[in-house]
């Protein structure tokens, strides 16, 4: 069983779903994020963090994978300032819903005035709500980016164990783990890390507070990326037991702060069974034969 | 109306729900009536699935009688506890019209599946339910079969208000979703002859691409059987299928059609059995769903 802690599966396709589904993955994070483009009305907004509660989280679970998400307004959009006020009076309306497991991604791109203002904002508003945070650091200036969004939710009062700090690297990991966070890595070809960084990486600091992402989007990434990492520290000799860590519990630790994310979630959930959940023209259309999985059924693989 | 409501909907709650859900209920029910601030409310109606579970009321017979006193057609034996809770705080705002409507839209336009559940379940229960009709009808736009289920089954309100086009798309959508026709409130009272030619030429789609045909859609047709209707009946007659041909006979025995009394000599046998059955449709539906879905 893994858990993808950070994918972007709006821009993924069903066929996504299915590989990740028998890759062994059974629940993912969508951080709420920006579109790959600059939304220009606040109702984009509305609308996109309505399908992230609403038809994305249907769609997981006709695929047997459970699907949570984060909220919060990207470090990129928050600088058109006007949009972003009000991006910030919709959230309250969104934070508090079910499978909301933390607010994020947030913190900071391009490390504008703008962004420290909004980073800071729901800062507050997590605590408010009383949920973690998911923080994105930023590609350009990473290290710097990474050790003043500590600095900042620190001096908002927020414990380290309430933050996950995404995007780590070689440069980022020990000042994180040091300062009592959680890291977030995310195996992303060409820009981020690759698996066999991240097997160093285990090797040397070991699993505690270590989460493995695949944060797959609209680029080229990959939505098994941590199925396969798991697999490539089995064969490096990593113990299973720190596996699971960095590929499950940890993320279900970090985010189950939320009490809104729950083991039980997906392992009492009745077996996948797209006859009952599907309904004639949602996912399945006419035609296509419907998979069951149960004691009786053989799942093809 | 909706203080009459209130007291019966947490009657019902305090017979599943625990405590702690109850007194954070009732606390926020005070809040909402007092201080009516929209995002407290949307709060706590987003909250409530931290308190109040996904089950089942425990609805006793006599708190079915009086559910259908309170609203004709409210059948609160399909709800669960958490739609119930949300549906009391959406009860607590203040129903002055036009603040209401502002709160409620933003809340429609921001709901999660569930959410959507409670909101469109309660339709028959909200005040100025004839404002409402173009909110249901786009309700049933979703392809979420929770969402459309919430307006389309065990629900009052599309019988008393969708005009026909709308009620016909309904039906032809629940057919075309395989979800179980005699839960939709009014079905009989409300087929007409467009709507029987609609049921009719999805059968004939059907079987065009080699599929059965849901055997409860010739319910609709029994009042406007005719020579056309005649021949697919007997078509259906003619399957292997017990269920289709339970289906079948079921309408010819409620036709007033003279051809179809006189095919019915033919099955005196099965015809006994359904003059037994007074649910016989809904067993055919029941049946269907049970195996066939
Ligand atoms: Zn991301």
């Amino acid at each position: 069983m893994y858990i993808d802690p950070h994918i972007h599966v709006v821009s993924r396709t069903t066929d996504d779903y299915e590989a990740m589904q028998k890759a062994g993955i059974v629940a993912v994070i969508e951080p709420a994020f920006w579109l790959g483009q600059p939304r220009t009305e606040v109702g984009s907004f509305k609308d996109y963090f309505s399908t992230l509660v609403g038809w994305e989280r249907f769609r997981a679970s006709q695929f047997g994978i459970v699907h949570y998400c984060t909220m919060g307004l990207n470090s990129k959009e928050a600088n058109n300032e006007a949009l972003a006020e009000q991006v910030m009076e919709l959230l309250p309306l969104y934070v508090g819903k079910e499978g909301v497991v933390a607010i994020g991604e947030i913190g900071y791109d391009d490390q504008t005035e703008a962004e420290d203002k909004f980073y800071r904002l729901q800062l507050e508003l997590a605590k408010e709500v009383d949920l973690p945070v998911l923080i994105h650091t930023p590609h350009r200036d990473k290290r710097k980016g990474t050790i003043r969004s500590m600095n900042v939710s620190e001096e908002h009062g927020l414990d380290p164990k309430m933050v996950i700090v995404d995007h780590n690297n070689e440069e980022t990991v020990k000042e994180v783990l040091d300062r009592g966070y959680y890291a977030g890595f995310t195996i992303y070809p060409h820009t981020k890390m690759g698996s066999e960084r991240m097997v160093e990486i285990v090797r040397h600091y070991g699993p505690e507070r270590i989460i493995v992402n695949s944060a797959a989007d609209w680029g080229i990434s990959d939505p098994l990326a941590v199925p396969k990492t798991a697999d490539l520290m089995r064969k490096s000799g990593i113990p299973e037991e720190h596996i699971k860590l960095v590929t499950y519990q940890n993320a279900l630790t970090a985010f189950g702060q939320s009490g809104q994310m729950d083991e039980r979630d997906w392992l009492d959930a009745a077996p996948l069974d797209q006859t009952k959940k599907m309904s004639g023209n949602s996912v399945l259309r006419g035609g296509q034969t419907p998979r069951v999985e149960g004691k009786t059924d053989i799942v093809e693989n | 109306m909706e203080n009459q409501l209130t007291s019966y909907l947490t009657q019902l709650l305090e017979r599943s729900a625990n405590q702690k859900g109850l007194d954070w209920l009732s606390t926020q029910i005070e809040k909402i009536r007092t201080e009516a601030i929209p995002s407290k409310f949307f709060l706590a109606f987003s909250q409530a699935s931290r308190y109040f579970k996904k089950e089942k009321l425990e609805v006793s017979n006599d708190l079915i009688i009086q559910a259908d006193q309170l609203v004709s057609g409210f059948q609160p034996e399909f709800w669960d506890q958490l739609q119930t809770a949300r549906t009391v705080l959406m009860l607590s705002y203040p129903q002055e019209k036009k603040p209401w409507f502002t709160a409620m839209n933003q809340l429609f336009e921001t709901a999660d599946m569930k959410e959507h559940q409670a909101l469109f379940a309660a339709l028959p229960l909200m005040p100025f339910q004839e404002e409402l009709i173009p909110r249901a009808i786009d309700g049933l736009r979703t392809n979420i079969s929770l969402v459309f289920d919430a307006i389309a089954l065990n629900n009052p309100f599309p019988e008393k208000y969708f005009p026909e086009a709308n009620w016909n798309q309904m039906v032809l959508k629940a057919i075309f979703m395989q979800r179980p026709l005699y839960r939709i409130q009014g079905l009989e009272e409300r087929r007409n002859p467009t709507l029987a030619a609609i049921a009719r030429d999805f059968a004939h789609e059907r079987w065009a691409a080699g599929r059965a045909v849901m055997p409860e859609i010739w319910r609709l047709v029994s009042p406007f059987v005719n020579e056309q209707f005649f021949e697919d009946l007997k078509k259906t007659l003619a399957t292997k299928d017990e269920l289709q041909i339970k289906a079948a006979l079921l309408t010819l025995r409620e036709s007033a059609y003279l051809p179809a009394k006189e095919l019915l000599k033919a099955y005196p046998d099965q015809v006994a059995t359904l003059d037994m059955d007074a649910i016989a449709w809904e067993s055919i539906g029941l049946e269907f769903q049970r195996t066939r879905v």
